[in-house]
């Protein structure tokens, strides 16, 4: 059984601009796939796509088999969190929650054991009969999940569900909202900005950018195979270390910094080396040296920022990086230490187009 | 409580005295003048002391019979009032909520064009198109009748501008989760728009309420016959520097009155601490 199918999506706006240039994404039944992208990059929108608040000006949506371009909201049989919730002032949660299964036409006692059973599982069962305005910021994303989960969708949306909680929270309710999912099997979406929310709820995740998938696959094979300089900087925190350099044929240069053991590159265009902050290691006889500048403590590890010294500088700009170390390794700030590549694990992209060449 | 804090207290009490004074003033002083004589009032002009006709003058004006059939009555001058104050406040209110609902949530392309135009009837109060107003009220068989009196009143676009402001304070997505819920426009106003506004309500109701009930000039232009007066419009029957007329004044505030003490919780709420 298809979960959501999508084909040569395109939405232009009215006004010309184009939010969404072309997309094509088979979702699996009871698949969780995350759209990340940096704000305006489109993914909202194509969320808003599927749960019908835009109209879909090229292209076919299908969930189920059934194409629903032109299906009501309602009659889409998906279900959608908000990011500001968005639950009814005027209504006590139950309220909230019965609204939409009164308006199918369910009947009372229907209506009433749906409701509880979602309110056991969300844990508010408590404050049925309160106003939202009386529940706390969490309280309130669980009701607004209750509202999606008793209708009992084919697809549940979340327009970055998380954003407006305390980070605390935000890490607890992840955990619920994947546990949640994994329990109802439900084909969900989610759209956020946030890579680590991204990273740790997907089954697979699509990186957006500028209206189009700019990569779309499972994290770790994201995290470790970036099709391109985007998907490689967008996943990974910290940041990617991206250094400007060139190929002699035999080595990637930048500055007075060459490292060997590398081929089959191309000559003729500058490239951009991307190694993640793991894979430098502190290493007496390291190809490359950092100064340090600012040293992070995150309790289990440090991490280390500093100019890498040597690399062909931008407009006067040193090039800075970034190492995860052990919470015991703390150097003083303009120390220097020599680092050692993980060259096996280094990505090379074009600078031109961003395309990943090793 | 240091000495300044206790000053700018006081002074603020102070000004807050000196304005209940400045408002209730003039009720109490028609209120004491009422239980005096016409003649002493006709001598001594208002009274700002007990005078001991209270009984006399409110008797007499709780049983007048005047008009050229006597049909002019307390009652039916309060039931004019009653029909005419409700009839506007009713329409009123429900002609600014469908207004204000079309302009904010169905977005054709002159909605804004309506909103100000709506707006700018407020530039012209009844008063400036009496002539016009009595010509189409006129060829529509309107005089002497209670539709006469109301209908004119009714096109308020400070209704319209409340529930139009409250409506752009809705968030988006509202409206969107109520869509994804099954609700349709017919819906969405029944279910929302109504009991989210209800604070709103109340105070347009009110005020148009009273727009209705203190209406003079046009009532005395529409209607002729006697069975149309309100209890505004009785006070100058009556006489409004006798003792009874006095009376029928303070008679005639008592309703609305009323009025606001039931509605003032939702009323002064709205008006006060917009929402937070």
């Amino acid at each position: 059984m298809a979960g959501v199918e999508l084909t040569g999506v395109r939405k232009i706006y009215p006004n010309g601009a184009e939010a969404v240039r072309g997309v094509d994404m088979t979702i699996e039944h009871g698949e969780f796939i995350v759209f990340v992208g940096p704000s305006g990059c489109g993914k909202s929108t194509l969320l808003r796509m599927v749960a019908g608040l835009e109209s879909i000006t090229e292209g076919e949506i299908s969930i189920d088999g059934r194409i629903i371009n032109e299906v009501s909201p309602a009659d889409r049989d998906v279900a959608m969190v908000f990011q500001n919730y968005a639950l009814y002032p005027h209504m006590t949660v139950r309220g909230n929650m019965s609204y939409g299964l009164k308006n199918r036409g369910n009947s009372k006692a229907e209506i009433h054991e749906k409701v509880e059973e979602a309110a056991k599982m969300l844990r508010i069962h408590d404050f049925l009969d309160r106003r939202p305005q009386q529940l706390s910021g969490g309280q309130r994303q669980r009701v607004a999940m209750g509202r999606a989960i008793v209708r009992e969708p084919k697809v549940f949306l979340f327009d970055e569900p998380l954003s407006n909680l305390d980070a605390k929270l935000r890490v607890q309710m992840r955990i619920e909202i994947k546990r949640l999912q994994r329990r109802m099997d439900v084909t969900s979406i989610y759209v956020t900005h946030d890579q680590t929310e991204a990273m740790t709820l997907a089954d697979r995740l699509a990186v957006i950018n500028d209206g189009r998938i700019e990569q779309m696959g499972a994290p770790l094979e994201l995290y470790n195979n970036p099709t391109t300089l985007f998907v490689a900087s967008f996943i990974g925190s910290p940041q990617i270390n991206l250094v400007p350099v060139v190929f002699d044929g035999d080595k990637l240069i930048s500055g007075d910094i060459a490292l060997s053991g590398f081929k089959d590159l191309p000559t003729d265009a500058d490239l951009v080396l991307g190694i993640r902050p793991d894979d430098l290691t502190q290493n007496g006889e390291g190809e490359v040296s950092l100064r340090v500048d600012l040293v992070e403590q995150h309790g289990a590890e440090n991490l280390i920022y500093g100019a890498l010294l040597g690399a062909a500088a931008e407009e006067g700009e040193e090039t800075e990086i970034c190492i995860k170390v052990d919470q015991q390794t703390l150097p003083k700030i303009d120390a220097t230490l020599k680092l050692g590549v993980n060259k096996s694990r280094a990505l090379v992209f074009r600078k031109d187009n961003g395309q990943r060449v090793l | 409580m240091t000495t300044p804090q206790a000053l700018r207290s006081g002074y603020n009490h102070l000004v807050l005295i000196l304005g209940v004074i400045f408002l209730v003033g003039p009720i109490a002083l028609t209120f004491l003048s009422s239980t005096h004589t016409s003649a002493t009032l006709a001598r001594d002009s208002l009274q700002f002391s007990w005078g001991g006709h209270f009984l006399d003058n409110y008797s007499r004006v709780l049983t007048l019979e005047a008009g050229f059939t006597d049909s002019v009555t307390p009652l039916a001058m309060l039931k004019n009032s009653l029909i005419v104050g409700l009839g506007v406040a009713t329409l009123t209110t429900g002609f600014s909520i469908l207004s204000a609902y079309a302009v904010v949530f169905f977005r054709f392309k002159i909605a804004a064009l309506v909103f100000w135009l709506v707006l700018v009837t407020l530039l012209f109060p009844l008063e400036a198109r009496f002539v016009n107003t009595f010509e189409v009220a006129a060829s529509l068989g309107l005089i002497n009748t209670h539709a006469g009196i109301i209908l004119p009143a009714v096109a308020a676009a400070i209704g319209t501008f409340f529930y139009r402001q409250y409506f752009l304070t809705l968030p988006e997505e509202l409206l969107e989760a109520a869509i994804m819920d099954g609700t349709g426009p017919v819906k969405f106003f029944i279910d929302f728009i109504i009991p989210l506004s209800w604070p709103r309500t109340a105070a347009i109701f009110i005020i148009s309420f009273m727009i209705g009930w203190n209406q003079y000039l046009w009532p005395l232009m529409i209607s002729t016959d006697d069975s149309l007066y309100t209890l505004v419009r009785g006070i100058r029957l009556i006489g409004p520097t006798s003792g009874p007329g006095m009376a029928l004044v303070i008679i005639t505030i008592i309703p609305p009155f009323l009025l606001l003490l039931a509605f003032q919780k939702w009323a002064f709420n709205t008006l006060h601490v917009e929402q937070k």
